[in-house]
């Protein structure tokens, strides 16, 4: 798919770089008439940006969930237990060459304060931490080799959400809303929720569109009050005063259009009014959770505080995606120090509050998903932007560490019960099986049917992709 | 071949003694050329052990087991990257390798090459072909006649012969002229980023002079806002920021100076070669100059990285290279930082040899004042130094018993490992001991709060008497000296930089000399050696005479290229910052090359080529549909109409405060800040945003004056698709989506300045409804109401209490507003 959605245009490189800027974004107008919105039929024969698309082959997935826990999650106090760090409490790490730290002192081998016990048929190892994941793991596809290039929040990051270092490229959820469109027009395509404590650093580019038109920029929600800013108008203006206005504007706009009737960019602004009037009642919907059941709110974890938060966000996904919203992304963790999962002075406080908020919102999440049959359409990703050290740092944390991290996916055509690769015996270094940050995009692209090396947009003289000229698709962990 | 019948022939006995040689002989002959000493992939393939060890994807060689060796893997097309790269080996290359790793994979010495040094040298050479040489882009301007037309009348200019000759051929017929309404709109958005004033527009309207549009023109050319309006399509190219990007996001309080020098050297018309001399070597040129220093700032706003290390350099040169070619040259090089150009002829070798123009550069803050009061400066920052510095004194005396407690009682606290290692005498401590007897040394520390909390009430007060002391000290700092981002360099001899073999800091190639693309240039052009004396290498200031050389066929038509394209909304060339093979190629090849002549041959004055193209008949054109036309020019590439264009996210801003009439006026000057939500940036002390709210008149400047915070940008002009500014954006996206129209209706902004805009029109217009609309559409759509419209808008006006403001923001809604004719 490189553009290869707008009829009109001749040739390929023609195509090419008209799409690269202007004519992407043009015309809801083919969808609006569909929905009969427009007076008058508008000519259609621009697509809208984000009109759904069929993917390449047939998916597994419809829907991506991603579960972000910024700052860096440990993976040998989670889902990589390493016996070896008790063994060799307080020892040099040997062997492993120079080991590069992102601040500080290195200590020696630090073990992890949680224990590990099998969960499931598979049976899977999961620490203390995630006992509510832990009864889920025969759905879960864990990838234990992970590696990524920096050791640096912000670079490492973007990696994560674009699959770039550097700033400047369209985030994944941009990628599949521009592979794909989405099911509902009421609402974006493409969602994020930050952490109450603050949004990851580096900020927007994380959801950025790049240079991709704004129609595939992640719209950030808020779990409390209005989901978007600018959603309802400020105090003093109602409904019934909006909704005249927009009369007016329309006849505004339909004098003018008379006199334009061949540009189908001024009917698809007239349209995104409409759209807009709707999303206002659309979204606030679809973060209603008030309107779930008791047991629907406990399985999430609405009832306890802890977990509320979080909870919240997670209930208000699966409501998102059951409305057809493409991508959504949670934030967990934010701001900075310990208000994130960037656990370098004490990761006993630090991992235990942070798992304690998400463990049973994540599980209550699948298992509602699943229950409602969504589940085999619905992509989860958990992961970070990078692992932890298995030595210590500042006595009782842990430091950063891009060459050796766990992530894991459920759902959308994964196989559950799985184990992909393994990390050195102390959980540094990813040995066996190793994976790229390209690798989990391009398995990510594939359930959703869409060939990583086909989705393309044309810029700055070449096809640029997700996973730039890597990524191999993890086949490991498909159904 | 020869191999492959020789093998088919003998016995397999023979053959596993064989093996380790044969098996040698294809890695030689199909691996080494990138596992070699260049170590692809981390991976070097010249020895056992170094296959054992493997590189960045895993060990290559697993003796005894070729399922597991990704060497065989990849070979074997089992898994991707494929390799070699190529084409695949013939199968029974793939059969010896698998034998020979069964057998446990022996190998006698190394698997040598050519030698390595030479081996390199040959891979970084990539000759250009003449034919590569004829592409269009490259070749010299040319000075083409304007051709003869039939409809000789209709070509006020040289631009309209082209125009219409193009035309002609494909029996298309040019749109008539435009009512003067539309056309003194366009003029005033287009040129200007504003729109007129009734009185602007009546003026124009009753100017039934023969030169009125050339008076018209040239007021606008004359006017500051010009230079504002089109520093904005500058700032895009150039990647312009307010801030680092990246983890800190640090402001970047100087900023500004570059974006006010751009406003002023527009508006002073300067030469376009001066332009680029200033921004790519401006220190070199006039050391003396602030403006020239200022412009060397365009070498700086690449995103910032957290960590320095000689990747993140080799990034930050990475996007000085590619951000110049582009702006200046329309060429994408950043493909040549890992390999050779897929696509255009630029060599690997040419990237290195540009870097190596960049590459002494460093970044500096430059004080703006003379010697004499830097010298007074640091002087009265070193007095408060020494004033403070009893007090500090004191406080550590005092704070020096409790950080000693505070500290023993954390050591208590530490894990039991940990505490044994702190009790071993340091000679008898293991590695690791040693290791956490450190870690517990350097990193355990107690903070400021703990100290607070911990205050006798005796202490507490002598703190407090100290902190009162110190801070008053530092009110008589004097204020920091005015400073802008440049560059500078480190003397006249820099440092080796070298060709990166795959990009990797890690696989040096040759050391390399300063160059130019060599697809322009026959002959080497010449970095002259600097004086012993100098303060830089002067690489800088020969690249950009070679940018600013007449004879460099890119710059002159990059730049022509880009004023067409904001004046008839498309590009000759519709890629500006591509000129290449992926790029498009000229609708009016002729056109092009006659004003990039033109351009040089004027003296680069770009206000000449402005008024050039906003005096040709093509440009008063309306902006209708022509059935006729539309049927065998459907995307109007030959021009035969205006083009209809969507205001940018600025210039919607801009008009808004402008129509309500709160617009600030004023000409540069440091950023601001109007309000964004603070749920979208907040609880990361890294990233703040001091927002004023709407109400505040230090907001009511044009957008170009809005802080660019590359980690939280202004809703309002981020949904309109205001580029990123991380990279160079020559040609913004347009989208058109349900959140653009949520923060027109609703953002707070938008409300306000509707107000604004009725209490405007209650005071212009008095009370009646009707004459309240007259000068709505007037302020708003440079036009009067047909009865009809006056009919429904006084209706609405009238139908509730708040009729006039929203009257006033539907306006502000509606497609003729956000729409250049």
């Amino acid at each position: 798919m490189t553009h290869g959605r707008f009829p009109r245009f001749c040739s390929r490189r023609e195509l090419l770089w008209r799409c690269g800027a202007g004519v992407a974004g043009v015309a809801l107008a083919h969808l609006m008439s569909r929905e009969r919105l427009l007076a008058a039929p508008a000519r259609t024969d621009t697509p809208s940006p984000l009109a759904p698309r069929d993917p390449h082959f047939p998916a597994t997935a419809k829907a991506v969930i991603s579960i972000f826990c910024y700052g860096g999650v440990s993976q040998v106090d989670t889902f990589d237990p390493k016996p070896e760090l008790l063994r060799r409490q307080g020892e040099a790490m040997k062997g492993k060459g120079e080991v590069v730290v992102s601040q500080g002192h290195p200590g020696g081998l630090m073990p992890s304060p949680w224990e590990f016990r099998k969960y499931g048929q598979c049976g899977m190892d999961v620490s203390s931490l995630f006992p509510h994941v832990g009864g889920m793991v025969d759905d879960i596809a864990f990838v234990r080799s992970m590696y990524a290039r920096s050791n640096d929040h912000a670079p490492a990051l973007f990696e994560m959400n674009t699959g770039s270092v550097l700033p400047g490229h369209p985030s994944m959820g941009s990628w599949v809303t521009y592979g794909l469109g989405t099911e509902n027009q009421n609402l974006p395509a493409f969602i994020v929720f930050t952490d109450p404590r603050g949004g990851p650093i580096g900020g927007a580019p994380n959801w950025g569109n790049g240079y991709m038109p704004a129609a595939y920029q992640g719209t950030q929600f808020r779990s409390m009050g209005d989901p978007i800013v600018d959603l309802k108008p400020p105090e003093g203006m109602s409904p019934a005063r909006q909704r005249r206005m927009l009369d007016y504007l329309a006849r505004l706009n339909e004098v003018h259009r008379r006199r334009n009737p061949e540009d189908t960019e001024l009917s698809a602004r007239i349209a995104s009014y409409e759209l807009a009037y709707r999303m206002q009642t659309h979204a606030l919907d679809a973060v209603g959770v008030e309107s779930e059941s008791a047991a629907t709110k406990k399985l999430y974890g609405l009832d306890e505080p802890v977990t509320e938060y979080f909870g919240r966000q997670c209930l208000m996904a699966r409501r998102l995606v059951e409305r057809g919203v493409r991508f959504v992304q949670l934030y967990s963790g934010g701001g900075n120090f310990q208000a994130s999962w960037d656990a370098h002075w004490d990761i006993e406080e630090n991992h235990g509050l942070h798992a304690r908020e998400t463990d049973q919102p994540i599980a209550g999440l699948l298992r509602d998903l699943k229950s409602r049959g969504l589940l085999d359409s619905t992509l989860v990703l958990w992961h970070g932007e990078f692992g932890r050290m298995p030595i210590s740092q500042r006595m009782t944390g842990r430091d950063h560490n891009p060459y050796g991290f766990t992530v894991w996916m459920a759902g959308g055509g994964v196989k559950g019960g799985t184990v992909v690769g393994a990390t050195d015996e102390y959980g540094y270094r990813a040995e066996e099986n190793r994976k790229s940050v390209h690798d989990l995009h391009a398995t990510m692209l594939h359930l959703l049917g869409m060939d990583h090396e086909k989705l393309t947009w044309f810029h700055n003289g070449r096809n640029m992709r997700l996973t730039d000229v890597h990524g191999v698709v993890m086949k490991e962990i498909l159904r | 071949m020869r191999t492959a019948l020789a093998w088919l022939l003998l016995p397999a006995a023979l053959l596993a003694d064989d093996l380790p040689r044969q098996a040698s002989e294809i890695l030689r002959t199909n691996c080494l050329q990138c596992h070699g000493a260049v170590q692809m992939a981390k991976l070097d393939l010249r020895s056992r052990e170094t296959m054992l060890k493997g590189g960045e994807r895993g060990a290559a060689l697993v003796p005894g087991d070729p399922n597991r060796s990704l060497l065989y893997r990849f070979a074997a097309h089992f898994d991707k990257p494929a390799m070699p790269p190529g084409g695949k080996l013939q199968d029974w290359e793939i059969t010896v390798l698998r034998n020979w790793i069964n057998t446990g994979a022996p190998l006698d010495g190394k698997v040598d090459g050519e030698d390595d040094r030479a081996a390199l040298a040959k891979l970084e050479d990539r000759p250009i072909t003449d034919e590569e040489r004829r592409f269009w882009a490259f070749q010299p301007v040319g000075r083409p006649e304007p051709p003869r037309v039939r409809d000789g009348d209709r070509a006020r200019n040289p631009i309209d012969a082209f125009l219409l000759h193009a035309m002609e051929e494909r029996g298309l017929t040019p749109s008539p002229e435009a009512d003067r309404r539309t056309l003194v709109r366009r003029a005033y958005l287009d040129v200007t980023g504003l729109p007129p004033s009734p009185e602007e527009v009546e003026a124009f309207v009753n100017d039934r002079s023969a030169g009125a549009w050339e008076k018209l023109v040239d007021g606008l050319l004359a006017s500051p806002h010009y230079g504002e309006r089109w520093a904005r399509h500058w700032l895009d190219v150039v990647r312009y920021a307010d801030s680092g990007g990246f983890e800190y996001d640090r402001d970047w309080p100087n900023a500004y100076r570059y974006r006010d020098y751009i406003v002023r050297s527009l508006n002073q018309d300067k030469p376009f070669d001066r332009f680029i001399r200033e921004q790519i070597a401006g220190d070199e040129i006039a050391p003396g100059s602030h403006d020239a220093l200022i412009a060397t700032g365009f070498l700086r706003f690449g995103p910032e990285a957290n960590i320095k290390s000689e990747q993140t350099r080799m990034d930050e040169l990475d996007d000085i290279l590619s951000t110049t070619a582009n702006t200046f040259l329309g060429m994408t090089v950043g493909c040549a930082r890992c390999h050779d150009h897929k696509f255009d002829p630029i060599a690997q070798k040419d990237y290195y040899r540009m870097q190596a123009v960049f590459f002494p550069s460093k970044a500096v803050d430059a004080l703006l004042v003379d010697a004499e009061e830097i010298a007074r400066h640091k002087e009265a920052n070193a007095r408060v130094d020494a004033a403070i510095e009893p007090f500090k004194k004191q406080r550590a005396e005092i704070e020096k018993p409790y950080r000693e407690r505070i500290l023993d009682a954390k050591k208590a606290k530490l894990p039991n490992y940990i505490q044994a290692a702190l009790r071993t005498p340091p000679e008898q401590r293991t590695e690791g001991q040693e290791l956490n007897a450190r870690q517990v040394e350097k990193t355990l520390s107690v903070s400021e709060e703990e100290l607070t909390q911990a205050w006798t009430l005796d202490d507490a007060a002598a703190i407090g008497e100290i902190a009162r002391a110190i801070a008053e000290l530092e009110k008589t700092r004097p204020a920091p000296l005015p400073a802008a981002m440049a560059v500078a360099e480190d003397g006249p001899r820099p440092r080796n930089s070298y060709f990166l073999h795959r990009g990797s800091p890690d696989q040096k190639g040759s050391a390399m000399q300063p160059g130019v693309l060599s697809v322009l240039a026959r002959e080497e052009w010449a970095f002259p050696e600097a004086q012993k004396a100098a303060a830089s290498s002067l690489r800088r200031k020969a690249f950009a005479g070679w940018l600013a050389s007449p004879d460099n066929p890119l710059p002159a038509r990059v730049k022509v290229n880009r004023l067409w394209q904001h004046h008839f909304g498309e590009g000759i060339v519709r890629t500006p910052n591509n000129f290449g093979k992926t790029g498009d190629k000229p609708s009016h090849p002729e056109l092009l090359d006659w004003l990039a002549s033109e351009f040089v041959s004027r003296g680069w004055s770009l206000k000449q080529m402005h008024r050039l193209m906003l005096t040709s008949r093509a440009y008063r054109m309306a902006s209708d549909d022509i059935a006729a036309n539309a049927a065998k020019d459907p995307d109007n590439r030959l021009l035969w109409r205006m083009p209809r264009r969507r205001i940018e996210a600025e210039g919607l801003r801009d008009a808004m405060l402008a129509v309500a009439g709160n617009l600030d006026r004023t000409v540069g000057g440091p950023a601001v800040h109007p309000y964004i939500d603070p749920s979208l940036f907040q609880g990361s002390s890294k990233r703040t945003w001091e927002g004023k709210p709407v109400d505040d008149p230090s907001t009511w400047r044009r957008s170009l004056y809005v802080f660019s915070k590359r980690s939280i940008p202004l809703p309002m002009l981020e949904v309109f698709d205001k580029p990123d500014s991380i990279g160079s954006c020559a040609r913004r996206n347009r989208s058109t989506i349900p959140t653009q129209a949520l923060a027109l209706m609703n953002n707070e902004f938008s409300l306000y300045e509707a107000e604004k805009f009725a209490a405007r029109l209650r005071k212009d217009a008095g009370t009646d409804p009707g004459r309240q609309a007259e000068r709505a559409f007037l302020l708003a759509f440079a036009r009067p109401p047909a009865a009809a419209e006056r009919a429904a808008a006084v209706e609405f006006i009238r139908s509730s209490d708040d009729g006039l403001a929203d009257f006033c923001l539907a306006l502000f809604n509606s497609n003729e507003f956000a729409y250049l004719p």
